[in-house]
């Protein structure tokens, strides 16, 4: 039998991991509530009439949801990393973008700092190593 | 009675599914991805599950922020495939299996898992991806599915050693259903991924490899690692591995692996695939 429980029971202690991982915002309560309305407005594009409204004039469409000034224009601009940043998800992020046509691959692409080309063949060679992205304070 | 005979894990990559609905299996990059799930494919054939109870995650398809149950269980007489913003797959209406369904509810509830019933709910790729590696293109599936949505996008999804605790309950239930049933279990998710910001793209070949090695055999030591070695490790979408837990703790105390695939890339992603037989 294994040693007993490593898994924090602190959901402080819990929480304050998350802020070490380069690179990466985990989805926490915190972001949930903030990104509240911009993740129920990009769900909202999983019904083909929204969607074609959305096409029609997406600053209406924004505009009706009570969302921030700052999340509207980072929608508007398609940045990733800044919706992720104002609470957005990335599966309900995923609805703006398949709704543009993208795949996941070209989406995703977009928030490495890399072009769709060089992503997509990082991939193919076996993708990011994780050797230097674990952790900021260990930097391993 | 019935009984679970087998657990399968698989990655349920959407973009898996896409190439199959395409049928662009054949083509060089999708081929070796593919070519892993002829084993099982053949042997599925042989199995005849009558019942596959399929753990996966929703992905903003059938619970919005609206409701967020950590474990619920589909109690319906189908299952519609979600439209998740291009469409629904076309792929067959997935048929339930209320009876044994509401008799997992049931009995996990006694158990003191406070399961969340739900009778309407459209199945994204999460579920429907796995189906197809396993079964490729039928006209109908050939089995019933009994889904469980494990909530592993909004922090924290249950711990590991939850997730296998609730897999001994659902065995335990499974074993009390009167009627004769083939049921598998299948952990679905994974393997290393990371869909979002600069460290996006990260795979970690070793690390995938160690985990589908501890499902192998009598240890139990996956139950007890803590989220945030998945998340360095396997990358923030490599949680989804926990779910697999739900699988692997259904099977009792020991397994043996019967087939394994592991490839990269599909997309973003580590496809991983494990066959499993109690033992």
């Amino acid at each position: 039998m294994s040693d007993l429980p490593r898994q924090p029971r602190d959901i402080h202690e819990y929480l304050a991991e998350f802020d070490d991982i380069p690179g990466t915002r985990v989805f926490t309560a915190q972001r949930a509530r903030q990104g509240y309305h911009l993740n129920q407005f990009a769900m909202s594009l999983m019904k083909a009439d929204n969607r074609e409204r959305w096409k029609a004039d997406e600053r209406a469409y924004l505009d009706a949801w009570p969302m921030t000034e700052e999340q509207r224009q980072a929608v508007l601009d398609r940045d990733y990393n800044r919706l992720l940043d104002l609470g957005g998800n990335i599966y309900f992020m995923a609805k703006v973008f398949s709704t543009d046509g993208q795949s996941f691959l070209q989406a995703v692409s977009t928030m490495s700092g890399m072009s769709l080309d060089e992503y997509a063949a990082m991939m193919i060679a076996g993708g990011r190593s994780p050797v230097g992205a674990r952790s900021i304070k260990d930097g391993n | 009675m019935a009984r679970i005979t087998a657990g399968i894990a698989s990655s349920h990559i959407p973009a898996l599914g896409v190439a199959s609905d395409l049928d662009r299996t054949a083509e060089p990059y999708w081929a070796p991805a593919f070519a892993g799930y002829d084993w099982t494919k053949a042997w599925e054939v042989e199995q005849k599950p009558d019942v596959v109870i399929l753990v996966y995650n929703d992905h903003a398809s059938a619970f919005d922020m609206k409701i967020i149950p950590t474990f619920a269980i589909g109690c319906a007489e189908s299952f519609m495939p979600a439209d998740e913003g291009w469409g629904p797959r076309p792929v067959p209406v997935v048929m339930g299996h209320p009876d044994l369904a509401w008799h997992i509810a049931q009995s996990c509830i006694l158990d003191e898992f406070d399961m969340t019933i739900i009778n309407d709910m459209a199945v994204d790729h999460g579920l429907t991806v796995p189906l197809s590696m396993m079964f490729g293109k039928p006209d109908a599936w050939p089995c019933r599915v009994i889904p469980i949505a494990v909530n592993v996008v909004t922090y924290p999804p249950p711990t590991g050693n939850r997730c296998w605790a609730l897999g001994e309950a659902i065995a335990k239930a499974v074993a009390s259903f009167p009627e004769d049933l083939n049921v598998q279990i299948w952990g679905t998710g994974g393997m290393s991924h990371q869909l979002q910001g600069p460290r996006a793209g990260l795979i970690n070949r070793e690390w995938d490899n160690r985990f589908l090695d501890r499902l192998e055999g009598d240890t139990d030591e996956l139950r007890h690692m803590p989220h945030i070695d998945y998340l360095r490790e396997a990358g923030s979408e490599g949680i989804e591995l926990v779910m697999w837990l739900i699988m692997r703790g259904a099977l009792g105390r020991r397994t043996r692996a019967l087939h394994r695939h592991y490839h990269v890339p599909a997309s973003n992603t580590a496809v991983g695939h494990i066959v499993l037989q109690p033992e």
